[in-house]
């Protein structure tokens, strides 16, 4: 009887994963695949000439996380460039993927290792660790397979090309303005993002660097880390606003969540519009909270351009291209007074619908 | 007559003894599940053809078991406590905890097999100060590790002061490596390890006394209290035991890694948790066994390498984890109804 129940058991399990894996063979397949592909299968790796003569390239863009409406910015930029390319005759397949959390570095590092496994062309990666991603970038140039980094930058000089804001000069430029709005003297606090992230490293000592050099500012807090999501940082900004909010004229953050979270928390103590705010990177809901005046200004990068020159730069060197090794995509401080001019409209306004069906 | 839990091997209605072949191919009939289970995922990412090339070939095999090799240490640990019927919940927090403290005896000028050694030993202590927890204010498991979990994940990054700690490379990176350096080992040392680690933990639960103790304990606490078996020291013996393990993972997790994250690893408890269910150990103790949880974890390795390959995007990996998950929990609860009819 026992033998019968076992044997059972093993048809339970197959029947179990056999329909799994009907529902997610429906369900899951298109997924990745996106923009102007010339033809029928998706994720083929085999050269497919359609149209143009050239073989058409796998790319493998892999951003930090697929949440926050930077990297679909980024996102938008790099299919724009692949239907850029597609018009001059070189077709190429852009897989996209991320880890879901912005702190999952072993899933990074994993899809870094399965991605050449496959044998990509080309790789745009945005390190979530500068520290951790350099072995799996040194095992992509090792198989022949460029690497051009994007965002945030990396410990080694082993990759084609890092394409990224000048994230200390950003920073700087919120400093400085958070310095103009004070008008020179006031108690300013800010609130880091995640140990490890490059990009964030860097605004956050340019930050510093514009602070110190005034005398009349004063820092009161600086080592508070805001961590992945705007909901950690909701909480972070509420344990800052319990111990500072009574004596606070400026607040700094250096990204997209940590200026969600934090401009939550200054609502909950009732300090929106009364403290002055300086924030990183748009959506949709900061630039309402800049119209609305909550936020003062906003050191805006622009990860549509960067989307689109890390593709382009990636497939240059795949055709034995030179290109720079550093390119500078720009930055822009945003306020109410000039968010409507049309070059902060474009800015903050990238077509994410027109690329990203 | 109906099958009464007994103090025997599993599965055996004979007197106490060594395993009789009967039991060898008991055993074998149980392995059926998780075999056919890693059969079907690999069926299944094989049936594109241009998958297929990158799939089943030598190299991706390597990077799975690198990728496998934490979990799968972590199931060891977690199988011998869920075979005496507990479970921690705390291993994730103690593989970062760990991480960390590795990362801190490299940085200190420690030799890698220092480091390997103390983070070891210190998964090993919150093994232990659970057990003592467990067996000393009779809570249940699940509450206690629940509890450890977050302690551990506290002190990890009060030790990592938050940050993540970045120490020169050493020979504790190469453990982890995906390709090994001296590539005549085919595979990375880890995997090695692994493997050797896994074999003499089979033999401990197969063959010797303590593994006996840890299938009475599981099967029937009471009855093996009351037959004098000093059940509350080997409680903390055995979740000592599975911290040893998870320390040791720990360890490779730094090497893998190159650093110190105290943010590493978090739901790492229940990929490892499916991994001895999927393998055939059982919730409520008693059953369990090495190789299936094994083969659990690498189910779940190429589940998650398969659908990448496979072009999905990743929130489909996750139902499509969690799914098997329910589906290995569901499976042990219908063999354990089975048994009393």
């Amino acid at each position: 009887m026992k033998i019968s129940t076992m044997q059972k058991n093993g048809w339970i399990v197959l029947l179990a994963l056999a329909s799994m894996v009907a529902l997610a063979g429906c369900g899951g397949s298109g997924g990745a695949q996106t923009g102007a592909s010339g033809g029928s299968a998706s994720g083929g790796r085999s050269p497919v000439s359609a149209g143009g003569g050239k073989p058409a390239l796998e790319i493998a863009v892999i951003p930090k996380g697929t949440t926050h409406e930077y990297w679909k910015s980024i996102h938008a930029g790099a299919i724009k460039a692949q239907q850029e390319l597609a018009q001059k005759g070189q077709q190429i397949h852009i897989k996209w993927q991320g880890p879901l959390e912005e702190n999952d570095k072993n899933t990074q590092i994993n899809i870094v290792e399965t991605f050449i496994q496959q044998k990509v062309n080309g790789f745009v990666l945005a390190p979530l660790d500068s520290q951790a991603l350099v072995t799996p970038v040194n095992e992509a140039e090792k198989a022949g397979i460029p690497v051009v980094i994007l965002d945030s930058a990396l410990n080694s000089s082993n990759y084609s090309s890092f394409v990224a804001t000048d994230n200390k000069k950003g920073g700087f430029l919120a400093g400085q303005a958070l310095i103009h709005l004070l008008g020179g003297k006031g108690r300013v606090l800010m609130m880091r993002y995640l140990e490890g992230s490059a990009s964030t490293a860097d605004r956050e000592a340019g930050f510093l660097q514009a602070i110190q050099a005034a005398k009349g500012i004063t820092l009161v807090s600086s080592d508070q880390y805001g961590g992945a999501s705007a909901e950690t940082a909701f909480q972070t900004g509420q344990n800052l606003m319990n111990r500072f909010s009574k004596n606070l004229d400026g607040v700094f953050t250096p990204n997209e969540s940590t200026t969600l979270g934090m401009r939550l928390a200054l609502k909950g103590v009732g300090m929106l519009g009364k403290v002055k705010f300086v924030g990183f990177d748009s959506d949709p809901k900061l630039i309402d909270a800049l119209k609305a005046h909550e936020i003062q200004a906003l050191v805006v990068q622009n990860p549509f351009k960067m989307g689109e020159e890390g593709v382009l730069t990636v497939v240059k060197v795949i055709n034995k291209q030179p290109v720079p090794k550093r390119i500078d995509t720009g930055v822009a401080v945003v306020t109410p007074q000039n968010m409507n001019t049309p070059d902060m409209v474009k800015l903050l306004n990238p077509p994410l619908d027109q690329y990203l069906k | 007559m109906a099958q009464s839990n007994t103090i025997t091997q599993p599965g055996s209605p004979d007197l106490p003894g060594r395993p009789t072949p009967r039991d060898t191919m008991r055993s074998a009939g149980r392995m059926a599940g998780p075999f056919l289970g890693l059969a079907l995922v690999l069926l299944l990412f094989s049936i594109k053809p241009d998958v297929r090339s990158s799939f089943l070939a030598v190299g991706n095999f390597r990077i799975v078991a690198a990728q496998t090799v934490i979990v799968a240490l972590g199931a060891l640990g977690m199988t011998i406590i869920m075979i005496s019927g507990g479970i921690d919940l705390s291993v994730g927090s103690v593989i970062a905890l760990t991480c960390v403290i590795a990362a801190l005896m490299i940085k200190a000028g420690q030799p890698a097999i220092v480091a390997l050694c103390v983070a070891a030993l210190s998964g090993g202590v919150v093994g232990a100060i659970n057990g003592s927890l467990i067996a000393g204010l009779r809570v249940t498991p699940f509450i206690v590790t629940l509890g450890t979990l977050g302690v551990a994940r506290g002190a990890a990054k009060w030790l990592a002061q938050e940050q993540t700690i970045n120490p020169p490379s050493s020979a504790l990176n190469n453990l982890a490596a995906t390709q090994p350096v001296p590539s005549w080992l085919l595979v990375s040392p880890g995997v090695w390890i692994t493997l050797a680690l896994a074999i003499l933990t089979a033999i401990l639960l197969r063959y010797t006394l303590l593994g006996r103790y840890i299938f009475a304990i599981g099967s029937n606490e009471i009855a093996s209290r009351l037959g004098g078996l000093r059940v509350d020291a080997l409680k903390i013996g055995i979740y000592a035991l599975g911290g040893l393990f998870f320390g040791l993972a720990g360890a490779l997790q730094y090497g893998r890694l190159g650093m110190g994250d105290p943010t590493v690893a978090v739901g790492a408890e229940l990929d490892i948790i499916a991994a001895v269910v999927i393998g055939g150990g059982s919730l409520s103790g008693g059953e369990g066994s090495v190789l299936g949880s094994i083969l659990g974890a690498l189910i779940m390795s190429f589940l998650r390498n398969g659908s990448q390959q496979m072009g999905w995007p990743a929130y489909v990996e996750e139902m499509i984890i969690g799914a098997v998950i329910v589906a290995a929990v569901a499976l042990d609860q219908i063999r354990h109804r089975g048994r009393k009819g």
